[in-house]
């Protein structure tokens, strides 16, 4: 049974970019656009991992993991956040909300993948 | 991996994204600072670069990520945005957009195009405060290396194969992170070996709390792989896990090292080292016989035997590990220390901050009353009072050797990753200071000590040119000096290059032109904000932290940070905290009706103002002190004390980091024990003043910041010389 | 979804299914140790089990220590493939001391 990632990104070549490696990996993936987006896809289906952007319009993404770890279903969801060098003081709130791991952008499809299968193989 | 139609929505979104901020750009002026705009635009800048890197344009990454840090600086107000800026932005803007097209197009910007980005990135900079480099890779090559020369040290264990040691911690679970995950990760790069599971350490069902984590691995591994790929492995949970990496062929030592740190019995992990093939049962032998003989008597506890009889099989160990095993029990020391909450020592300190004030202020109403048994009574009480303080005092203190050898290692991982052979040399370890005092030194340490390794000890052929050793020396010291500590970081190395620090430090407007600087305040320049000396910026001290931060930290502990350097010879980076943070010795002093309290250590002397310097006040800036010249400054000019100067006014001479200064007073009231209160935040920026103190009386003393004052003083005999009349 | 029981006079026989992780850590520590409480011989059938972490395998290993200390007899028995990978990969199949029968896998 694939492992079903959620990848959470206002830029929409960004999603795809992430879905065709991962997909290519053999993972299924969902996407949405930002947090109210993903908010809303989390249905109480099995969700292996996050990938999530952090400022996003409408609901940035350190708000939506710590709606999302409110939730029974994905209170144990590991979590990879997306964020600039230059983010130091959101890293910190983002590890307060359960995000502990995190991949600096930019970064190249082959990077995220190695950062995806240390949390869950295909 | 098709990427065509991923880069046409690349495409189009890059360019809705900057007609927004395009929009956004234009309307920021009138909307005044509006965080929603300034955020708009500050994500369609970050949302290209990340984009763009997906597709390697780093063209595009390399130039918005530029513009991006400038519009971070905005939206965190450390800068104010205004037309010029904004031309600017649009500028940057519209030049994004052309590398968007060339994106388009499929093609590579031209030999035009970069000059565009070179020039439109030195304006940005002019923002930033700091000339960009571009990050460098991490050193992978150099990791190499260093594990070759240490493999061919010899003296390592038998095997070809890695050890990795790991701890989780109590909340990876909770975090949603699978210790398993990460060792069927090491099996995408490499095999693991052996795999035993420390089962002791986790309790059984009845004691377990089902969503902590308890997991201890010791994994031996197979790969090619480099440390670095091993250590990426755990990225994400390093904070929180204790891990071990050990090469192939380490020395017996280091697996010594390993075996103490670890929380489990000694002969237990040697055995699942043995178990593991790491160790053979003879090189074992020859770790716990090296044990034994250290020193270090912080022995465990043993514990769970009972549990651990039933569960581990029993070992292949010979009589002879037995013998040593036996040995080493009873040397085991008893343990004659107790663990006390840091929190009631803090309580208690705080509460004996508020007796100091009380035995004060019954010692003044002694001295009133005029009756002399209870003024002796008071006295007594006093002293005592004084002695519990300064024994409670004591009890925070901690030695900062425990601080100074977490560097070992750290000088010895970065030497590795930087390619330099550096020797950590430590002296002054037993030297004490207060436990806050120390939890909040270490990062600004660690920092100069990167820094000191990175810039100042050059690498080993220009050394050698130099008539250098090829080893670099880095050392730390500590010693206490007149109610500080000292922390001094020293290198052997290159040296600050006065006339390059002070060049930049001109390009960047931190100083006028033409101004004329003594070597100290060149050297000192590096603490200001936004400067940067290395050519460079490699991964260690690159971004991030610069040397303004750790000035910032010292001066928010009450300390202070200077720097000697000698081109050729090496820089020592010297702090200088208060041993405490939470009682002072003062001395009181009145100028009008206000008390203000200077810190006793700091005091040297107290003399009357003599007529003849009081006469030549109006003429020049400074008293003859037994001849010799001293700046002073007037408390009541300074802080604006109502009423005349009284007749006869006092001279207090103060000392703080090697300079002299005066502070002109009326009265002398002598000396005092005091808890300092952090000042309100409308204080914060009243100059001179460190915080305040209630007086017995129950009036309200300010204690001066005489870092501060000093500085002042001797600032301004250097902007106007001596004015010797 | 979880336990099928089985009683049998002095022992207790059951089956965790589906998801042996994080999520029902709570929810299975309970059951599990109420049934070592209550006999003295347990065998535990893991052979539906879906999905197993570090925290279903921790769960196995303090199950096993409980009774261990308690000197009851605890087994587990009917492996699921995704438990035996778990145990071969940290390899406890000597700690638990089972008898793991590897069946050939049923294709449909």
């Amino acid at each position: 049974m694939a492992k079903t990632i959620l990848v959470v990104d206002d830029s929409a070549s960004l999603r795809q970019v992430v879905s065709i490696a991962l997909k290519g990996a053999g993972y299924d993936v969902i996407e949405a656009c930002d947090g109210k987006d993903a908010l809303g896809k989390l249905d109480g289906s099995k969700i292996h991992l996050i990938i999530s952007d952090v400022n996003m319009p409408n609901m940035d993404g350190i708000t939506f993991v710590t709606e999302a770890k409110k939730k029974a279903e994905y209170k144990f969801t590991p979590v990879i956040m997306l964020t600039t060098e230059a983010g130091e003081d959101k890293k910190q709130a983002g590890q307060a909300a359960g995000a502990k791991a995190w991949v600096v952008k930019p970064f190249q499809p082959a990077q995220m993948l190695t950062a995806v299968s240390k949390l869950v193989l295909p | 991996m098709n990427l065509d139609e991923a880069l046409k929505t690349f495409i189009i979104e890059s360019r809705e994204l900057l007609e927004q901020m395009e929009d956004a750009l234009l309307r920021i002026e009138q909307a005044e600072h509006d965080p929603e705009i300034i955020n708009a635009i500050f994500r369609a800048a970050h949302t290209i670069k990340g984009s763009a890197g997906l597709f390697g344009l780093e063209y595009i990454v390399a130039f918005t990520h530029v513009a991006e840090s400038v519009l971070d600086k905005v939206r965190s107000n450390e800068l104010q945005i205004e037309s010029e800026l904004v031309a600017l932005l649009l500028t940057a803007r519209d030049h994004i957009g052309a590398l968007v097209d060339h994106a388009a197009q499929g093609e590579e910007p031209g030999e035009d195009s970069h000059q565009h980005s070179r020039k439109l990135i030195e304006q940005l900079n002019i923002y930033l405060g700091h000339k960009h480099a571009a990050p460098t890779a991490v050193a992978g090559t150099l990791v190499e290396q260093s594990h070759k020369v240490e493999r061919e040290k010899g003296e390592g264990v038998e095997t070809d194969n890695w050890h990795i040691s790991l701890r989780f911690g109590t909340d990876v679970l909770r975090n949603g992170m699978d210790p398993l995950s990460f060792i069927r990760y090491l099996n995408t790069f490499g095999k693991t070996i052996n795999v035993v599971t420390m089962v002791e350490t986790v309790p059984p069902l009845s004691q377990l709390d089902p969503e902590s984590c308890y997991l201890g691995f010791e994994i031996s591994f197979q790969t090619d792989a480099d440390k670095a790929a091993i250590e990426g492995a755990f990225e994400f949970v390093r904070d929180d896990c204790q891990i071990r990496i050990m090469p192939p062929h380490s020395k017996v030592a280091e697996y010594v090292d390993m075996i103490r740190d670890l929380p489990e019995k000694e002969m237990r992990l040697g055995e699942i080292l043995v178990q593991c093939g790491t160790l053979t049962a003879v090189e074992l032998e020859q770790a716990l016989r090296r044990q034994a003989q250290s020193e270090s008597s912080a022995k465990r506890p043993l514990g769970e035997a009972l549990l651990e009889q039933k569960v581990v099989s029993p070992a292949v160990v010979n009589a002879a590990l037995e013998k040593q095993k036996q040995v080493k029990d009873s040397k085991t020391a008893e343990n004659s220390l107790i663990r006390v909450d840091a929190d009631k020592l803090d309580q208690l300190i705080n509460l004996i901050g508020e007796l100091t004030i009380a035995s004060a202020g019954t010692a003044l109403v002694a001295q009133r009353a005029g009756i002399s048994e209870l003024q002796e009574a008071a006295s007594t009480l006093s002293r005592l009072v004084e002695e519990v303080r300064d024994c409670a005092l004591t009890l925070r203190m901690v030695q900062i050797g425990a601080t100074f050898n977490r560097f070992q290692r750290v000088v010895r991982d970065v030497s590795k990753e930087l390619g330099k052979d550096i020797e950590l040399v430590i002296s002054g370890a037993e030297t004490e200071l207060d436990k806050t005092v120390v939890e909040k030194i270490g990062d600004p340490l660690t920092h100069l000590v990167r820094n000191s390794m990175d810039h100042g000890i050059e690498p080993a052929d220009v050394r050698i040119a130099n008539g250098k050793p090829a080893k670099g020396t880095l050392h730390l010291n500590a010693f206490h000096d007149s109610g500080s500590i000292v922390i001094e970081v020293s290198d052997d190395g290159g040296g600050l290059k006065k006339d390059k620090i002070l060049k930049k430090a001109i390009e960047r407007g931190l100083v006028p032109a033409d101004a004329s600087l003594s070597d100290k305040e060149i050297f000192n320049l590096i603490f200001e904000a936004g400067f940067s000396t290395a050519d460079v910026v490699s991964n260690l001290s690159g971004r991030g932290v610069g040397m303004d931060v750790v000035r910032r930290n010292i001066t928010a502990l009450r300390g202070s940070i200077d720097l000697d350097s000698e081109e050729g010879r090496g820089t020592t980076i010297r702090i200088r905290l208060p041993l405490t943070l939470a009682i002072i010795d003062g001395f009181l002093v009145g100028v009008g009706k206000s008390s203000f309290v200077i810190p006793l250590d700091l005091v040297v002397e107290c003399i009357e103002l003599s007529d003849e310097d009081r006469r030549a006040a109006n003429e020049r800036n400074y008293l003859s002190l037994r001849g010799q010249v001293l700046p002073y400054m007037r408390l009541r000019d300074m802080f604006d004390v109502s009423g005349e100067p009284v007749r006869r006014e006092n001279v207090v001479v103060v000392q703080y980091g090697g300079t002299r200064a005066g502070l002109v007073v009326d009265t002398l009231q002598g000396e005092f024990q005091t808890v300092i209160k952090p000042l309100g935040r409308i204080f914060s920026n009243v100059n001179g003043i460190g915080g305040s103190t209630i007086l017995g009386s129950g009036e309200v003393a300010l204690i001066l910041d005489v870092p501060r004052l000093v500085q002042q003083v001797s600032a301004q005999v250097e902007k106007n010389g001596l004015e010797v009349a | 979804m979880s336990t099928q029981d089985k009683s049998q006079e002095a022992g207790a026989h059951f089956a965790i299914e589906g998801d042996l992780t994080i999520y029902r850590a709570a929810e299975l520590k309970e059951l599990v140790f109420s049934r070592i409480d209550n006999a003295s011989a347990i065998e535990i059938d893991l052979s539906k089990v879906a999905e197993i972490d570090s925290a279903g395998l921790q769960l196995l290993i303090a199950a096993k220590l409980e009774a261990m200390i308690r000197d009851k007899q605890l087994h587990f028995v009917g492996h699921s493939k995704p438990v035996q990978e778990v145990f071969d990969l940290c390899d406890l199949g000597g700690f638990f001391g089972d008898q793991i029968v590897i069946f050939p896998h049923t294709v449909h």
